[in-house]
């Protein structure tokens, strides 16, 4: 089957049950998007699909073919994308960073979607689990690129 | 799993306080007929009928109650609650001392298809011989050769049960066999193709398909035991699950399943429509994955033959696109805990997620399967030999009872389902008698 | 091994991207100039340690420092620290520093209690006028250079950040113009090396931005389970389900075999592998195996799990054991003066066992090399005991083994060497086996099954008020297995510090205290648990004092200023707390928002370091809501104060999280949580604010990563109890339920 990732065609032989995240990481060696939980509880394997937030572990690749996925490797190469990684860096977000790929792509598809989310879209939108406790942290930068656009 | 065969137990545990006193002795003890009272005792079975009494042994999945995990096949020892105590599924290995090693095909037939053990004890209908007895003689036959020659005896001693005197008195049983146990085997419909009376003959007989899924009456006894009553096989509450509707009714039953799919769902667990779960993954795991494929093939011919009824199911489910307001109670745990995989349109991910959007679990009226299932995850499917590569998981230790019911509530309220607002307490009550279940396969070998 | 093989061998996908980019290897080798030849530094072990500049030191022709450190990144910061701390003595801006693992080796034992370990919150404390000396000595080895190749004595030279400057002629050599000569110098004497005064530091003590921020937030971070080389095969595994057991026959081997993907399937110790192509294939054909499963051996060398065990069973078995008890500290005559006492209090407590989950599964890569040697890359928190590990079950020779330390996704004490609870055995067997290098994931599943757990104690306290209702007699009588002691099997011939530290060595001024131990061996392997024993023992104590205070109706707050009356710093400490969350203010009250709220304080003293913390919580829903947590942290002095007040978030979120929901329970000898939808962490949702405060008051420098833990359970618990009336004795408190 044909993949589309990061704006490439890949050609991946996988069963058509096969999550997302492995086709990612072992296939095409892109090794950013993590395997945390596998069934969707943590959300460290978030990737974009056609702009929204999907946890690559619980989604069968035969069901994004045709559809654009971005990987944490592109990320800059989105405008918003590239903000966040920006503010990540500025607030210093990360401590083990195991958990930040799915966050920053889940901060990336909130501020697509809603340019200056309110405190509570924050909350709703950044729900990955991080066990070194930077939530606040991600919140704090959240909020900053949410007044960056707000302003 | 302790709670599972409760209600199936629970009439007869209770029926000794009602019956009067003074039936006559002989009734209540006698052997009922058998075609094999006469029959030889046979030393050798040719493997072949061997076989084939195991494929009937599948077909009737003897394996889910009569074996254990990591134990003996057919050695025994499923715990079975009930109001009045514990009762465990006995040891059916061809053990002398412990198991049915000593009984002669008569024996067998006796308690197999009339649910009388040696002696004239009769057993609790737990055991489904209610559908047995319409096991043909020649699959009892098999059977009876596959229990003594196909599996190995295991000396392993019944446990006792823990129902008290006077409520553990046996002979009341056989009043309610004689009101509510049929007698026959199954008879084919002339007016029906050899398809259609297979399927009916697996479906009512080995298959039990009624034990969970026919709405049961004041003395637990099945509503209908065949296509002829209304009831049969129109859904019922069993052990914390709802078992659907399998005649066609468009949203509780199989109405918007095609026969393929029927056979589809039956052979690899999933489907389109659904994914096998709760009580379901046991029976598909033990049971119906192992069916030929022209059995499946005529269970699903059967199934299509019973019609719905529209005024128990309503109308027929149409997909809505939700409105989506995010602030509605459930929305965001929606949004956060089940729509990775079900999808934020409820479509879920076929054939491997199922959808939400027109699930029986959210337009039936019971909430249990929908309530059991958030608050226990699913038991792993095991479809040839293979672990099902997504599992869902137990919210129980993670969403309170308020927010299962909202969570629910809104999934079975949204996208054209309407299944109707789930009660708070119901899944309380859930919570305090399940566990979660196992993220480990679970194999139950026959040999 | 020197820098060119050591280059070709990195994994594929680990091959120093900064230094290779598109450069040709052979140039390379000109390039680095400053081998990290194993043979320069194992020549030099003689020398005193942490002395040994090239062993720990490259620098580019651009002037990049690349720093081998002896501590593990794995999110507390310290490889920023470290840059920091030789940054400044090397005088290079820390922002110019590649940290990455030092190899095991004696060169980087540099802690001052003659370890190298990552872990009870040491590798800054412990070594830190090591490494500042390291790099002062690396700044003099550079002057030298600069002397000889400016040909001016070496007095009349100075540096700037990066560069060495000859004021009077105005000439200057960048560092990486100097570092082929410089670092091939003999390394000057430690003893004739001044150190910068702290007073002019440029980095130490400054929120230096964290070296890995970027890669951590563009997913290039590589984690050990990321790493691939060349011809690698993919392994899962199923692990027995009770510790001991062992595998019996496999049902359906040829089925598996015959699976997509499946290279082969082996029988391991507790456990079948299978090596497959891509990891999901071996996973989904592993979970398939069918193992007949027996019972352990009697001769099982393993910690052998009973089928009946259950952890809520083991609380009321501890709470049963009556002793014999050995004493850790005995001041005073306690018996006696319970006895005298006009009042007496008693109370039993115990907590929960605890997973680590660290986000990232463990994972081991091993690759036999045709040479013999091998190569292996892993989490690890110690890296010569993994090696000593290795180089025992594999019979190689320690120089044999070269043994890779990859960045942490997270550990929290998880990567310790825990006998049973590693996968490198695992997949140094696979690779010798296949004759492939192998690398092998634990699924989240697998991890939960063999994760060692935080130990698990029932306290009986006892005290004695003074007729002014202050506390004159504590008694805390612990029965518990402390983790050191379930690593060694027994109980050591000294108490296991591990054990009670937090109910010893508090601060208070009871002039008659008695805390002592009854050794109770449990059946869960026991592990380290970020905190340790503060992580439970803390919460007890603190716990117990408010219930002092309430019986002696005192204020929790003036109690702990009483006790402490003569104690400044901790004084000081708590009162800095105080202040930080605008007054005491116990409560209950009403907040802005309408919901009835109440504060707790408590204190710990662990890892060197002392704490104080406010919570600040209501109920919602039934459930303890924590808003807020205030806290001050006295470390003595500091290196990277964002990186402290990130650590203190952190440790709270962690204290949060074992305080309101988390635990593993065990029933019928197996794990109920396989995941972490039975066993939820803390979720973003549930976190409160954190408002920290440093308090240096220069003292010994203590640790960072652990000490802010310990204080938030009983913080949370104290408030919870001035809110409700309801006095919680054990976590979780989704145990409990409010109103």
């Amino acid at each position: 089957m044909e993949l589309r990732i990061n704006q490439k065609a890949y050609q991946v032989d996988a069963d058509a049950d096969t999550p997302l995240l492995w086709v990612i990481r072992d296939d095409l060696g892109l090794t950013g998007t993590k395997y945390g939980c596998g069934l969707a509880q943590c959300g460290a394997c978030s990737v974009l699909v056609d702009g929204n937030v999907v946890r690559s572990c619980v989604t069968p690749v035969a069901g994004v073919v045709g559809r654009e996925i971005t990987t944490i490797e592109a990320i800059e190469e989105d405008e918003v994308g590239k903000r966040v990684v920006a503010t990540w860096v500025e607030q210093q977000v990360a401590q083990c960073g195991y958990c930040q790929s799915g966050q920053v792509m889940a901060a990336t598809a909130l501020l697509k979607h809603t340019r200056a989310p309110s405190k509570a879209q924050i909350d709703a939108a950044m729900v990955n689990l991080c066990r070194c406790g930077t939530y606040n942290a991600i919140h704090a930068a959240v909020d900053a690129l949410a007044k960056q656009e707000g302003a | 799993m302790n709670n599972r065969r409760f209600a199936r137990t629970a009439g007869w545990l209770a029926l000794p306080c009602l019956v009067a006193a003074g039936l006559l002795a002989w009734y209540v003890t006698r052997e009922p007929a058998t075609p094999f009272a006469q029959a030889p005792a046979t030393a050798t079975f040719e493997p072949a009928l061997v076989s084939r009494g195991e494929y009937v042994a599948r077909l009737s999945d003897c394996v889910a109650c009569h074996s254990l995990p990591g134990k003996a096949p057919f050695a025994g020892g499923l715990e079975m609650a009930t109001p009045l105590g514990a009762i465990h599924a006995t040891n059916i290995t061809p053990d002398k001392t412990t198991g049915i090693g000593s009984y002669s095909l008569a024996d067998f037939d006796r308690a197999v298809r009339h649910g009388v053990a040696p002696g004239g004890r009769r057993l609790y209908p737990a055991m489904p011989y209610p559908s047995y007895v319409k096991l043909s003689d020649d699959d009892v036959k098999a059977l009876y050769a596959f229990f003594m020659q196909g599996v190995q005896p295991a000396n392993q001693a019944n446990i006792p049960s823990d129902i008290p005197w006077p409520l553990n008195m046996r002979w009341p049983i056989a009043l309610w066999n004689g009101v509510f146990a049929p007698t026959a085997t199954y008879a084919a419909k002339p007016n029906q193709d050899a398809l259609w009376n297979r399927g009916a003959y697996i479906v009512q007989g080995p298959g039990h398909c009624g034990s969970c899924h026919t709405p049961r009456g004041l003395a637990f006894n099945e509503k209908a035991l065949d296509e002829s009553g209304a009831p049969f096989l129109a859904g019922a509450l069993l052990d914390g699950w709802y078992a659907p509707s399998l005649r066609q009714d468009p949203n509780t039953g199989l109405g918007r399943w095609d026969e393929a799919q029927i056979v589809q769902f039956l052979k690899t667990g999933r489907n389109a429509h659904a994914v096998v779960y709760g009580s379901m993954t046991e029976a598909f795991n033990n049971s119906t994955q192992f069916m030929q494929d022209d059995d499946l093939a005529a269970i699903a011919r059967y199934l299509k033959s019973l019609p719905g009824d529209p005024q128990r199911d309503g109308t027929p489910w149409q997909y809505q696109a939700a409105a989506t307001n995010p602030d509605a109670p459930g929305a965001h745990t929606y949004a956060t805990r089940c729509a990775s995989c079900h999808g934020l349109d409820g479509k879920g991910q076929p054939d491997w997620m199922p959808p939400l959007a027109g699930a029986t679990s959210a337009l039936a009226k019971e909430s249990a399967s929908a309530i059991n299932i958030t608050l226990n995850g699913s038991q792993r499917v095991v479809a040839a030999g293979v672990p099902d590569a997504y599992r869902m998981p137990a919210f129980r230790e993670q969403l309170t009872d308020q927010q299962i019911a909202e969570v629910l509530s809104y999934v079975r309220g949204t996208w054209g389902n309407n299944g109707g607002a789930v009660d708070v307490k119901a899944v309380g009550k859930l919570r305090g008698h399940t566990d979660p279940a196992s993220s480990s396969p679970i194999i139950l070998h026959m040999r | 091994m020197n820098i060119l093989d050591e280059l070709l061998d990195a994994p594929v996908n680990l091959s120093r991207r900064r230094f290779l980019a598109s450069t040709a290897v052979g140039a390379l080798v000109i390039g680095f100039g400053l081998p990290l030849g194993s043979g320069r530094v194992q020549a030099a072990t003689t020398a005193e340690r942490g002395t040994q500049v090239p062993a720990f030191l490259e620098i580019r022709p651009d002037g990049t420092v690349r720093l081998l450190s002896p501590f593990m990144e794995g999110g507390q910061g310290t490889h920023t620290a470290m840059a920091q701390i030789v940054g400044e003595e090397l005088d290079a801006d820390p922002a110019t520093f590649i940290v990455e693992a030092a190899p095991p080796g004696e060169a980087y034992v540099v802690m001052e209690n003659g370890m190298r370990i990552t872990g009870g919150s040491m590798s800054v404390r412990m070594s830190y006028p090591t490494m500042r000396r390291l790099g002062a000595l690396a700044r003099a080895m550079l002057l030298q250079a600069g002397a000889k190749q400016l040909g001016v004595p070496v007095g009349e030279l100075t540096t700037q950040p990066g560069r060495v400057v000859h004021a009077a002629s105005g000439r200057s050599l960048g560092y990486g113009e100097l570092a082929s000569s410089a670092l091939n110098m003999p390394v000057p004497d430690p003893a004739s090396i001044t150190l910068r005064d702290p007073s002019q530091f440029r980095w130490i003590g400054k929120p230096v931005k964290r070296l890995d921020a970027y890669d951590k937030s563009t997913g290039k971070a590589l984690y050990s389970i990321d790493l691939k080389v060349d011809n690698m095969l993919h392994a899962a595994v199923q692990h027995a389900p009770r510790l001991g057991m062992t595998v019996g026959s496999l049902r359906n081997q040829a089925q598996v075999e015959g699976m997509k993907g499946v290279h082969s399937v082996h029988v391991l110790p507790g456990a079948v592998a299978v090596v497959a192509e891509r990891w999901w294939h071996a996973k989904r054909a592993v979970e398939a195996v069918q193992v007949d499963w027996q019972e352990a051996a009697a001769d099982s060398t393993l910690r052998v799990m009973p089928a009946d065990f259950s952890s809520d069973k083991h609380f009321e078995f501890l709470a049963a054991q009556q002793g014999p008890a050995r004493d850790d500290e005995n001041e005073g005559d306690v018996a006696a003066a319970l006895k005298g006492a006009k009042t007496q209090v008693e109370a039993t407590y115990h907590n929960q066992y605890l997973n680590h989950g660290q986000l990232e599964p463990p994972s081991a890569l091993a690759r036999f090399n045709p040479d013999g040697t091998l190569d292996i890359w892993l989490p690890n928190q110690a890296p010569d005991m993994f090696r000593a590990d290795v180089a025992k079950r594999t019979g190689l020779d320690p120089a044999q083994i070269n043994l890779h330390s990859p960045l942490l996704g997270g550990f929290f004490g998880r990567h310790f060497l825990y006998d049973s609870a590693n996968p490198y055995p695992q997949a140094i067997a696979l690779a010798k086996a296949v004759g492939r290098p192998v690398k092998l994931i634990w699924s989240r599943e697998e991890e939960f099954l063999r994760d060692v757990l935080r130990p698990v104690a029932v306290v009986k306290f006892r005290a004695a008020l003074d007729d002014k209702g202050l506390p004159v007699a504590i008694e805390a009588v612990s029965a518990t297995e402390g983790p050191t002691e379930a690593l060694a099997g027994k109980q050591g011939d000294k108490i296991d510090p591990t054990a009670l530290e937090g109910l010893s060595g508090k601060s208070y001024a009871i002039p008659n205290k008695r805390i002592a131990q009854i050794y109770v061996k449990g059946a869960p392997m026991l592990g380290y648990w970020r905190s340790v024993g503060n992580s439970l023992n803390d919460f007890f104590y603190e716990s117990f004092l408010d219930e002092l205070a309430d019986k002696g109706k005192q204020d929790p707050y003036e109690l702990r200023l009483h006790l402490l009356r003569d104690n400044p710093r901790l004084t000081t400490l708590l009162q800095a707390a105080v202040e930080l969350s605008g007054g005491w203010k116990r409560g209950p009250f009403t907040a802005e928002d309408g919901s009835r709220r109440a504060r707790g304080v408590a204190m710990a003293s662990p890892f060197g370091s002392h704490t104080a913390a406010i919570a600040e919580v209501s109920i919602e829903n039934g459930k303890v809501r924590v808003h807020d947590i205030w806290q001050a942290i006295d470390p003595g002095s500091i290196v990277n104060p964002a990186i402290v007040e990130a650590q203190v978030n952190g440790a709270v979120a962690l204290g949060l999280s074992q305080t309101l929901l988390e635990e593993a329970v065990y029933v019928d000898g197996k794990p109920r949580a396989r995941n972490y939808d039975l066993y939820p962490i803390l979720a973003p949702a549930q976190m409160a604010r954190v408002h920290v405060r440093v308090v240096e008051s220069g003292e010994k420098m203590g640790g960072i990563g652990e000490p802010p833990l310990p204080a938030v359970a009983p913080a949370v618990a104290n408030a919870v109890a001035q809110l409700t009336g309801q006095r919680v004795r054990s976590l979780p408190l989704s145990r409990h339920t409010f109103s």
